[in-house]
């Protein structure tokens, strides 16, 4: 691939990816039709995606459900092949050498553990040590720089099938990072889980992308992980890449954005999404005053998940 | 129980069986390739004999029970004991018994339709297959009847052995060997296997009153009129054993079931 | 890369069985009512065979003595699979919760680490009764005990279980492409028990059937007639070790087939 300045972890160019899938009829007849039915359509899950992203950083790659998302991670980690396009991830076509590229990549898909089930974590640290052959000095420095961040003793000599959902979650983080990989791929890592344990499991990969300079494409639908994460994020929407931005350019972008909040007379509020370049937000308030008494007024920054909301909504039409 | 409710089951059932519809054939074609793998291993047994008949059964004798025994078997198979243990380490046993309908009843509901569908594209296909092959070695009277009314009788003894051990999967974790141990010693007992016209003697008198018997053996001694059945008083004694497993077990299970689930609310599931 | 050699595999394979092992001592209630079930089934499987003798004295020119030969033969061909590629049962289920994805993320062959997952210990059961089944035989048609005999023993054996491996491959692996493909290994695991018959009751176009595409033959009545007419050996039977091995390959590479052709959309 020509232009590249050899600081890219992963790039996407032009890439896309079709399914075929049966059309499937509905009710009882339908369902013996479906039987000798040849009617197949193609479904593009992911439509003309260019993207670079750059080693060291901690990008959010996000979109609605259906969007594309984890079909974009497949191709990535080598697991499907795109129809179109080039990847390349760490300078290699993942798809090419699965093996290979699984050396360099860590994974977290959401709430499926890739551990032993009924192994204790460490046993299966150790394991996976060997699978990757991890020498021992790293092995051992990695698991020290786990214990600087993170209080791994209540985990570490539990079987993964007694973990609570934050612990395996924990845990499967934990793994993937073992083998330092200069990329690693975290679908949904939060998802499920208390307030707490979110913001430990933020912490731990900001502390382990500074400590070792791992880039992290993460998948999320949780803002806050947005929010204290991710200073890019890529959005993709019916397989199309719709944004792709800095986070402030994001909030600049949509920054006249204000929400307005009125308490009306029966004590209830009402919330609208002004844009204080076309409309007066004094303005509104005035033509509601005419309507009902206000008893209060609060005017807010707009949050990242109304940016995101806008984005959406925008694209839909 | 509503009755609606139970057809509406009933349908969700057929339709899923449907969705697989590559598996459709390709388990028709499979079951095909066994049968005659059954065909020919007979045909050698029954070549090495010498005479015709042994203990009462021709080679088409041998041949259309076992066959049948085989599409029964297909027809009549439950995965009640996987699903729960499943469900029990999914967790989500606690919702199955919050489902509206009795936990039993739902579940025996929701397979009635893939029953529909197995009895449909495995047992009468082969049924018909046999009928020409044969050529009308099956007598074809009343005993149809007889043999659809024990087939829905063995479906509900079946049933209710599957949920009697399907139980213990609250209490152990080995899913695998529960169900082997069951799947054995139904097929050896009910003669699906081999025919218990050819058990010894000794052993004979013995699986005759046992209830596995009521599962294969009887329908198919009804279809094809052996075992007394075509005497009055053959027929009054295989439906009696019948009944009488029926209640015998259904009871049973409820009353194991019961047991288990009081142990899941104490446990806290 | 470094290079991921049969030792390393070797090695890993060791590691992961150790850890196994001592996880499955905590679940002894599973042990034993396996074990349990597994002598159950050996057991019934054994008492509709003496049945059928108990009707019939010979098939297909087979004495008893004979039989029981084909049958251990059999049984101890069935170990390996058993043992070792338990987790083909686990696979569609795998492949439909979308799970199965896990395999495709570590730096070592899929099939190798899909498999490395279930050691079953249960099979070992099986074959103790296959052994004590053979040895008896043995002695009964009075086959004499030599080095080489006991080599062509072990050769044959091992050749018979690749034949078995290889079709639990193809059966497990129809669930890339077929849903509700389950019966598929339910029926294939129910032909091995024509395994113990003399594949002559075959005749016409289904001899060529179990002998060459679905080749039942192959699990112990090719391979044991090196022992039991060392005079009359079919050329198939010399032929066989070469055979499983190309049959096992087959069946390895229409496993990894269906995993790179796999869409993966089940999540």
């Amino acid at each position: 691939m020509d232009g590249l300045t050899g600081n890219e972890a992963v790039v996407m160019r032009n890439v896309c990816k079709d399914f075929k899938v049966l059309n499937r009829h509905e009710g009882l007849k339908g369902s013996i039709k479906d039987l000798f039915s040849r009617d197949y359509k193609t479904v593009s899950a992911v439509k003309d995606v260019t993207m670079t992203v750059n080693k060291g950083e901690i990008i959010g790659y996000l979109g609605p459900n259906g969007a594309g998302k984890s079909t974009t991670i497949k191709m990535m980690t080598g697991v499907l092949e795109p129809t179109s396009g080039e990847i390349l991830v760490n300078g290699k076509v993942p798809y090419k050498n699965r093996t290979e590229n699984c050396e360099n990549i860590g994974v977290v898909f959401g709430q499926r553990s890739q551990l032993w089930w009924s192994l204790p974590l460490i046993e299966s640290f150790k394991l996976l040590r060997d699978l990757y052959m991890v020498p021992q000095k790293d092995y051992e420095e990695m698991i020290d720089l786990y214990r600087s961040l993170v209080d791994i003793e209540p985990v570490l000599h539990k079987p993964v099938r007694q973990m609570s959902l934050g612990q395996r979650t924990l845990s499967d983080i934990l793994a993937a990072f073992l083998h330092n990989p200069p990329v690693v791929f975290l679908d949904e890592p939060t998802i499920g889980l208390d307030v707490s344990m979110k913001s430990k499991i933020r912490e731990l990969i900001l502390g382990l992308n500074k400590e070792k300079n791992t880039t992290v494409i993460l998948t999320t639908h949780d803002m806050g992980d947005v929010d204290a994460l991710c200073r890019r994020i890529v959005i993709i929407d019916k397989g199309m890449k719709i944004y792709d931005n800095d986070i402030d350019h994001l909030k600049n972008y949509f920054g006249s954005y204000r929400t307005l909040k009125l308490k009306l007379a029966d004590d209830t509020w009402e919330e609208m999404l002004i844009d204080e370049k076309t409309t007066d937000v004094m303005d509104v308030i005035m033509a509601k005053q005419k309507e009902s008494k206000i008893k209060d007024v609060k005017i807010l920054e707009i949050s990242t998940e109304e940016v995101i909301k806008k984005i959406y909504e925008g694209s839909a039409k | 129980m509503n009755p609606k409710r139970l057809l509406a089951l009933t349908r969700a059932g057929i339709m899923e069986a449907l969705q697989f519809r590559l598996g459709i054939f390709v388990t028709l074609f499979a079951n095909l390739i066994y049968l005659v793998l059954v065909y020919y291993l007979w045909k050698a047994i029954y070549a090495s004999s010498g005479t015709d008949v042994v203990n009462g059964m021709t080679f088409t004798d041998t041949m259309i029970y076992l066959i049948l025994a085989t599409a029964l078997f297909n027809f009549l198979e439950m995965f009640v004991v996987w699903d729960m243990s499943r469900s029990i380490q999914s967790g989500k046993i606690a919702l199955d018994l919050l489902k509206p309908m009795r936990f039993r009843k739902y579940t025996f509901w929701s397979y009635t339709g893939n029953h529909v569908v197995q009895f449909v594209l495995t047992f009468i296909p082969t049924f018909i297959v046999v009928m020409i092959v044969t050529k009308g070695a099956i007598n074809m009277g009343i005993n149809l009847l007889w043999f659809i009314i024990a087939t829905v009788l063995a479906l509900v003894i079946n049933y209710n052995i599957e949920m009697l051990v399907a139980p213990i999967c609250l209490f152990t974790e080995s899913t695998w060997g529960i169900n082997i141990v069951k799947e054995t010693i139904v097929l050896l007992l009910s003669g699906a296997s081999i025919p218990l016209a050819f058990f010894p003697e000794k052993a004979r008198m013995i699986v005759q009153y046992l209830p596995f018997r009521a599962v294969y053996d009887i329908p198919l001694s009804m279809l094809l009129g052996k075992s007394g059945s075509d005497t009055w008083q053959g027929l009054v004694s295989l439906f009696g054993l019948q009944l009488i497993w029926l209640v015998v077990l259904t009871v049973a299970g409820n009353l194991f079931w019961n047991c288990a689930v009081k142990k899941v609310t104490v446990n806290g599931g | 890369m470094r290079k991921r050699g049969l030792g390393f595999y070797a090695s890993i394979y060791r590691k992961i069985l150790i850890q196994d092992l001592k996880s499955k001592m905590s679940y002894r209630a599973d042990f034993v009512i396996s074990t349990f079930g597994m002598i159950m089934t050996n057991l019934a499987g054994f008492v509709t065979f003496m049945i059928l003798f108990h009707n019939f004295p010979t098939i297909s020119g087979w004495d008893y003595d004979h039989m029981l030969f084909l049958y251990g033969f059999s049984l101890v061909a069935l170990t390996p699979v058993q043992c070792f590629f338990d987790n083909n049962w686990n696979l569609r289920f795998q492949v439909q919760s979308g799970d199965f994805i896990k395999y495709c993320f570590r730096p070592v062959n899929v099939f190798f680490y899909f498999m490395s997952e279930v050691f079953d210990v249960k099979g070992l059961g099986q074959l103790a009764f296959g052994i004590g089944t053979i040895v008896y035989a043995w002695i009964k048609i009075g086959i004499p005990v030599t080095p080489l005999i006991i080599a062509k023993l072990i050769v044959f054996l091992l050749t018979a279980s690749l034949f078995m491996i290889a079709l639990m491959n193809f059966a497990a692996a129809t669930c890339f492409w077929i849903k509700g493909s389950g019966y598929v290994m339910v029926i294939m695991f129910r032909f091995k028990d024509f395994a113990k018959y003399p594949s002559s009751i075959f005749q016409g176009i289904f001899s060529v059937i179990f002998t060459f595409i679905i080749p039942i033959a192959f699990i112990a009545y090719y391979p044991s007639l090196v022992i039991l007419t060392p005079d009359n050996v079919p050329l198939l039977s010399w032929i066989s070790p070469l055979f499983g091995i190309l049959f096992f390959y087959l069946s390895y590479r229409f496993w990894m087939l269906g995993v790179r052709k796999y869409d993966f959309t089940g999540s």
